[in-house]
C-alpha cells in the first residue's frame, strides 16, 4: 500500500516538473496556429482563432522552400556526427588509456582550447578557412569535426574510457590484443552510453548552431534551418511570426525525434551489456 | 573480475548502420551542394557584385525585384544578395572586413559608419563624383553620410521619428489629441495623464524609450546643443540629461508613463509593442514603421511631430535614415558598384519595387513619383518627410568612433533611474563621464 | 605573463593518472601519437587561432586596421575598468549559484529516472525539451509572457497574495531569473549522469542489498564513487561553460546586459568590445585573463578531485 503511494507520488512529482518542462514547447504549438496579429495579444495556450496556413505558407516563405534547409542541416549533422564520433573516441582512447610523452602537456592544451572564449578565435579561423578558400562551403562546419576539435566530447569519452576497469586491457593484452584491436573491440562496445551522449548532443548543438553557417555560408541555398528561421524576423518589418512559429516546430521535430531514438543506446551501459 | 573481455562487439550491427547513413550523407552530398571550391566569380568576364544588408524575407523579395531591373539596365552585372537580421548582421560585416574579404556594397548603420569610414575601408564617392549623382537630395539627405569633406555612401531611405497616437482609445476615454505640429513637453504630459485617469490606469497614456539615442537627440536639439559635436566630442551638457530624466519620471510619478518594469524590452517589432496590446495609447516610433505600427495597433493611429518643437530655442527634429548604402574601398568592381549606388538612389523603378522598406527615396523628385503607388500610411509617412526637408533643420553630425558605447550607456543608466536606484543628476554624471571616456575627448 | 605555465597548470596539477607502468615506452608513444593524429591536424583549426589571439592580446586592434603591439596595455587598461568589474561580478554569481543547483537538480531526476519508472523514455524526453529550446530565439519571446510584471510567475504568486516584481526588466531581478532558466536546462547533464548511472555494474547493488544496506548507504558506498568520473566531468564542464556565458544573457537583454548591466556576463562584455566598439585586442586580454580565471579553478578541481574521484585503477 503504502510502496504503491510512494510510486504514484513520485510520478505526481515528475508530472509536475514535466508541465513546467513542456510549457514553452505548447505555447510555440499554439503560437504556431494563430494568426500573426494575435499571436502576441491572445495568450492563451488554445487559440481564440485558428489559422492553419501557417505551416503551408511558412514552408515556402522564404527563397527556397524548407525541404531544401532541412536537407542541408541534415547533411551538415550527420557528417558532423560521423566525424566527432570517430575522431574523438580515438583522441579519447590514447588519453585515456595509453601512455606516451607529453600526454599531459597535450591534454592541458585540449583543455584550454575549451575555455577560451569563442568569439576571439573567429576572426583568425576565418583567416584560415579563407586561405583554404572554403569560405561558403560546408568545409568549415565540417571538416573540424573530423579532426576531434570539440575538447567536450574528447574529454567526455576520456572519462567514460577511465571509469572502466583496467582489467579489461590486460585481459586483451593477454588474449593478444594490439592496442586498436582493444579500442575496438573491447572498450568501443563499451562506452556506447558515451557515443550516444556525443551523438546526441552532437545532432542538437550542430542542428540548432546558428553563428558558424551565419559566418560561413553566403549563398542562400546552402542555408541551414536557424539560419532561415532567422529570416522571418526583422524589427523593422512586418515579421510573419505565426510562419516563424511554425517553421520553429517543424525543426524541432528532428532533434526531439532523434534524442527519442537515440536515448535507449544511452543506458545500454556495463549493467545491460552482461559484464560478468 | 574480466575472465574474457566482451569479444562479439554487440553493436556491429549500430556500426554498419551508422555507416549506412554516412553513405547516405556522401551521396547527398555528392550532389555537390556546399562541398564546392568556395566562391567563384563567373566565367566570361562577367562581374558579380557581393552586397548585403539587414531585414527580412519581405524586404528581400522587394529588393531583389528592384535588382532585377538593374541587371536587365546593365548586362553583364549580377548582383549577388545576402541578408541577415540586424544583429548578428553587424558580427559578420565586422569578421568579413577582418579577414579581407568585404562585401561590394554593404547596408552600413548610421552608428558604425565612421568605425569603418575613417579607417580607410570605405570609398569616398566624392573621388568618383558624377558617378553617383546626388543633386537629386535635400540638403539633410546629402550631408548624413559626410564625415568632413568626404562622402562615404547614399541613404537607402529617409525616416525621422515621429510620435503616434491611438485614435481609437483617445475616442473611447474621451481625451483630445493636442495639435501635432505645436504640440509642448507640457502638453505631452498632460494629455498622456488624462488618458492614464479616463481608463482607470487600464491605459497608460505614453511610453517611449528614455534609452534611445533618437528620442533623446531630438531634445537635446531642441536645447541648441549637438549631441555629438561636428568634431565628434559630446555636446550635451549635463543639465540636459538631467532634464530629461526628471521630465520622465515625472510623468511616471503623476501616471502618464507605466511603473516602472512594466516595459519589458524583448522585442522590438511592431506586433510585440504595447501600442498594438493596447496598454498604452501613444509612443515614438521611426516613420518608415508607421504602416507596420498601424497594421497592428487596429488601424487608427495619428501620426505627430515630437513635442517641443516650436517652443524651443531651436528645431530638434532631424531627417536620418534607417541605413546607407556603402561601398568597400576594397571593392575589385568599383565602376559596377557605384553605378549599382546610383540606381538605388535615383531610379524610379527602383523604388517602385522596393516602396518604402528602408525609408522615403532620397531623392525627392523620385519620392513624390513614386507616392501615388504606395499604401496609404506609407504616404502618411512619406508627406511627414518632404515636410521635415522642407523646412531649416539644424544639421546633424554623424557618430563618431566609439558612439556604441554611449548608446549602451544610455540604456544602462535609464534603468538605473528607472528603478531609483539612482537619481537623475548622478545618472547624468556617470553617463557624460563614460561617454567622454569612450570617445576620448 | 607566460602562457605555459598557465596551460599546463591542469596538468601539472593532476590530469590523467599515469596508467601502470609496465608498459613498452617506445612502442606505446607510437600508439599514443597515432589516436592522436586527428586532433593534431586539428591543431590548425584550434591550435593556431589560440595562439593569434594570445598576441592580439597584447595589440592595439581594430579589425579594420593592423594590430599595434602595445605591450600590457590592454591589461593595464582592464585594472580600471568598471564594467568589467561588474561583468566579472555577475558571472561568479551566477556560476557559483547556478552550477551546484543545477547539477544537484540534474543527479537527483537522474537517480529518479534510473529507478525503472514506469514512462521512461517520455519523462526523458520532457525533462530534456528546455534543453532543446533554451536558446531558441522564437521562445525568448515567451519569457516576456511569464516573467512580466503581470506574467504568470506573478499571476501564481499573486494567489498567495505576494506582489512579484518585473522579473526580467528590474535590474534587482533580471539576474535571479536567469539563474532559474540555468537550472530548467538541466536537461544535459542529467543525460550524462544517466548513463554514467548505467556504467555501474547492477552487481554492486546486488550485493549491497545481500547485505542489507540501506539506499542512502548504496548512494553513499556505490553511485558517488562510481560515478564520481562522471560528476567530475559534469562539475568541470559546467563550470566552463558558465563562465563563458553568453547566449542566456545575450537573447535576454538583446545583446546589451541590462537592465542596468545587471546581466551584462564576462563573455558578453567581451562580445560588446570586440565587435560592437571594434576592440578586438582589448576583447583578447579579456579572453586570456577569463582563460587564467577557469584554468585556475579546473586546476583547483583537479587537485581536489584526488580525494574523491574514484578510477578503477
Amino acid at each position: 500500500m503504502s510502496l504503491l503511494r510512494s510510486r504514484f507520488a513520485r510520478h505526481i512529482m515528475l508530472c509536475l516538473i514535466g508541465a513546467v518542462m513542456m510549457y514553452p514547447l505548447l505555447w510555440m504549438v499554439s503560437s504556431s496556429l494563430k494568426p500573426s496579429k494575435t499571436i502576441f495579444t491572445d495568450l492563451a495556450l488554445w487559440p481564440a482563432a485558428w489559422d492553419l496556413s501557417n505551416y503551408p505558407d511558412g514552408w515556402t516563405a522564404l527563397e527556397h522552400p524548407f525541404s531544401l534547409y532541412f536537407v542541408n542541416s541534415f547533411v551538415i549533422v550527420v557528417l558532423s556526427i560521423i566525424g566527432n564520433l570517430v575522431s574523438c573516441s580515438l583522441a579519447a582512447y590514447g588519453f585515456a588509456r595509453l601512455n606516451f610523452t607529453g600526454r599531459k602537456l597535450f591534454f592541458a592544451l585540449m583543455l584550454g582550447t575549451m575555455m577560451l572564449p569563442g568569439h576571439v578565435l573567429l576572426v583568425p579561423q576565418y583567416i584560415v578557412f579563407a586561405k583554404l578558400d572554403w569560405i561558403n562551403t560546408y568545409y568549415p562546419l565540417l571538416v573540424p569535426n573530423f579532426l576531434a576539435t570539440n575538447a567536450f566530447y574528447i574529454f567526455l569519452m576520456v572519462q567514460f574510457m577511465r571509469s572502466l576497469p583496467h582489467e579489461l586491457d590486460d585481459a586483451a593484452r593477454i588474449d593478444g590484443c594490439g592496442p586498436f584491436r582493444t579500442f575496438w573491440s573491447v572498450i568501443m562496445p563499451l562506452c556506447l552510453p558515451a557515443f550516444a551522449t556525443t551523438a546526441i548532443f552532437t545532432f542538437i548543438s550542430v542542428w540548432n548552431e546558428f553563428f558558424a553557417p551565419l559566418i560561413y555560408l553566403t549563398d542562400s541555398e546552402l542555408y541551414t534551418v536557424p539560419l532561415a528561421l532567422r529570416q522571418f524576423m526583422d524589427s523593422e518589418g512586418q515579421s510573419q511570426w505565426g510562419q516563424m512559429f511554425a517553421m520553429s516546430f517543424l525543426s524541432l521535430a528532428p532533434v526531439v525525434g532523434f534524442f527519442i531514438a537515440g536515448q535507449k543506446y544511452l543506458v545500454k551501459g556495463i549493467a545491460t551489456t552482461g559484464l560478468k | 573480475m574480466t575472465g574474457e573481455p566482451v569479444r562479439n562487439t554487440p553493436n556491429r550491427r549500430d556500426v554498419l548502420r551508422m555507416t549506412g547513413l554516412a553513405g547516405l550523407g556522401l551521396g547527398l552530398a555528392a550532389c555537390g551542394r556546399g562541398f564546392g571550391g568556395g566562391d567563384d566569380e563567373p566565367a566570361g568576364g562577367a562581374v558579380q557584385l557581393n552586397m548585403v544588408w539587414w531585414g527580412d524575407a519581405k524586404r528581400a523579395e522587394k529588393t531583389q525585384a528592384a535588382l532585377d531591373i538593374f541587371q536587365r539596365k546593365h548586362e553583364g552585372i549580377t548582383v549577388k544578395i545576402e541578408y541577415q537580421d540586424s544583429g548578428p548582421y553587424k558580427d559578420k560585416l565586422a569578421t568579413r572586413f577582418a579577414a579581407g574579404d568585404p562585401p561590394d556594397v554593404m547596408a552600413m548603420r548610421m552608428d558604425s559608419l565612421r568605425e569603418y569610414a575613417d579607417r580607410g575601408t570605405l570609398l569616398d564617392l566624392g573621388q568618383h563624383s558624377g558617378a553617383v549623382d546626388l543633386s537629386g537630395l535635400s540638403e539633410s539627405a546629402r550631408t548624413l553620410a559626410a564625415v568632413g569633406d568626404k562622402t562615404y555612401g547614399v541613404p537607402a531611405g529617409l525616416n525621422a521619428i515621429g510620435f503616434v497616437v491611438n485614435r481609437t482609445l483617445t475616442e473611447k476615454y474621451g481625451v483630445s489629441i493636442p495639435d501635432g505640429d505645436t504640440w509642448s513637453w507640457a502638453d505631452l504630459a498632460s494629455f498622456a495623464r488624462q488618458v492614464t485617469q479616463a481608463s482607470g490606469r487600464k491605459v497608460y497614456g505614453t511610453n517611449f524609450e528614455a534609452f534611445t539615442l533618437a528620442n533623446f537627440i531630438v531634445f537635446t536639439r531642441q536645447h541648441g546643443e549637438d549631441f555629438y559635436t561636428a568634431d565628434g566630442a559630446l555636446g550635451v551638457s549635463e543639465s540636459t540629461v538631467v532634464e530629461w530624466f526628471e521630465m520622465v519620471e515625472a510623468m511616471r510619478a503623476e501616471g502618464g508613463f507605466p511603473p516602472a518594469g512594466f516595459i519589458e524590452k524583448v522585442g522590438a517589432s511592431a506586433e510585440q509593442s504595447y501600442l498594438a496590446k493596447g496598454s498604452i495609447a501613444s509612443q515614438i516610433i521611426p516613420t518608415n514603421n508607421f504602416l507596420a505600427y498601424n497594421a497592428a495597433a487596429g488601424g487608427n493611429l495619428a501620426l505627430l511631430r515630437i513635442p517641443g518643437e516650436t517652443q524651443a530655442v531651436r528645431r530638434g527634429q532631424s531627417v536620418d535614415c534607417p541605413h546607407l548604402w556603402s561601398v568597400a574601398a576594397a571593392t575589385k568592381h568599383r565602376d559596377e558598384a557605384l553605378a549599382l549606388l546610383d540606381f538605388l538612389a535615383n531610379d524610379v523603378e527602383a523604388s517602385k519595387a522596393t516602396g518604402t522598406t528602408r525609408g522615403v527615396p532620397a531623392n525627392t523628385s523620385v519620392a513624390q513619383e513614386i507616392k501615388p503607388s504606395l499604401e496609404k500610411d506609407d504616404q502618411v509617412a512619406t508627406e511627414y518627410l518632404a515636410g521635415l526637408q522642407k523646412e531649416k533643420l539644424p544639421r546633424s553630425y554623424t557618430y563618431p568612433p566609439g558612439s556604441s558605447k554611449i548608446a549602451s550607456s544610455l540604456e544602462s543608466i535609464a534603468a538605473e533611474v528607472e528603478f531609483k536606484r539612482q537619481t537623475p543628476q548622478q545618472a547624468a554624471k556617470t553617463f557624460l563621464d563614460t561617454g567622454r571616456k569612450a570617445l576620448g575627448k | 605573463m607566460t602562457t605555459t605555465t598557465r596551460v599546463t597548470l591542469p596538468a601539472g596539477a593532476s590530469a590523467p593518472p599515469a596508467p601502470p607502468p609496465r608498459r613498452v615506452k617506445p612502442r606505446k608513444d607510437r600508439a599514443g601519437y597515432l589516436f592522436l593524429l586527428p586532433w593534431f591536424i586539428g591543431m590548425l583549426f584550434t591550435v593556431i587561432p589560440f595562439f593569434a589571439s594570445l598576441y592580439l592580446a597584447f595589440t592595439d586592434y581594430n579589425l579594420l586596421n593592423a594590430p599595434q603591439w602595445i605591450g600590457l596595455g590592454n591589461f593595464r587598461e582592464m585594472l580600471d575598468d568598471p564594467l568589467l568589474r561588474q561583468s566579472l561580478k555577475v558571472t561568479f554569481i551566477y556560476t557559483f549559484v547556478s552550477v551546484p543547483l543545477s547539477l544537484v537538480v540534474a543527479l537527483g531526476v537522474a537517480m529518479l529516472l534510473n529507478r525503472g519508472v514506469r514512462g521512461l523514455p517520455i519523462y526523458r524526453a520532457v525533462f530534456y525539451l528546455p534543453s532543446l529550446l533554451g536558446g531558441s530565439v522564437a521562445v525568448v519571446l515567451l519569457w516576456r509572457y511569464i516573467f512580466g510584471l503581470d506574467g504568470v510567475v506573478n499571476a501564481f504568486l499573486g494567489w498567495f497574495g505576494i506582489d512579484g516584481p518585473a522579473w526580467t526588466s528590474d535590474p534587482d531581478y533580471a539576474l535571479t531569473t536567469l539563474i532559474v532558466l540555468h537550472i530548467w536546462t538541466f536537461g544535459s547533464p542529467m543525460v550524462i549522469f544517466l548513463a554514467g548511472l548505467r556504467q555501474i555494474p547492477a552487481m554492486y547493488y546486488e550485493a549491497a542489498a545481500v547485505d542489507g544496506a540501506s539506499k542512502w548507504h548504496q548512494f553513499r558506498s556505490i553511485t558517488l564513487p562510481l560515478l564520481s568520473p562522471i560528476i567530475f566531468f559534469n562539475l568541470i564542464q559546467s563550470l566552463i561553460s558558465s563562465f563563458q556565458t553568453f547566449t542566456q544573457g545575450f537573447v535576454l537583454s538583446s545583446g546589451t546586459g541590462g537592465p542596468a548591466d545587471s546581466t551584462m556576463f564576462y563573455n558578453l562584455y567581451l562580445y560588446q568590445q570586440g565587435f560592437s566598439q571594434f576592440n578586438m585586442g582589448y576583447a583578447s586580454a579579456m579572453a586570456w585573463m577569463l582563460l587564467v580565471i577557469i584554468a585556475a579553478f579546473t586546476a583547483l578541481n583537479f587537485l581536489a578531485a584526488k580525494y574523491w574521484v574514484f578510477y578503477d585503477n
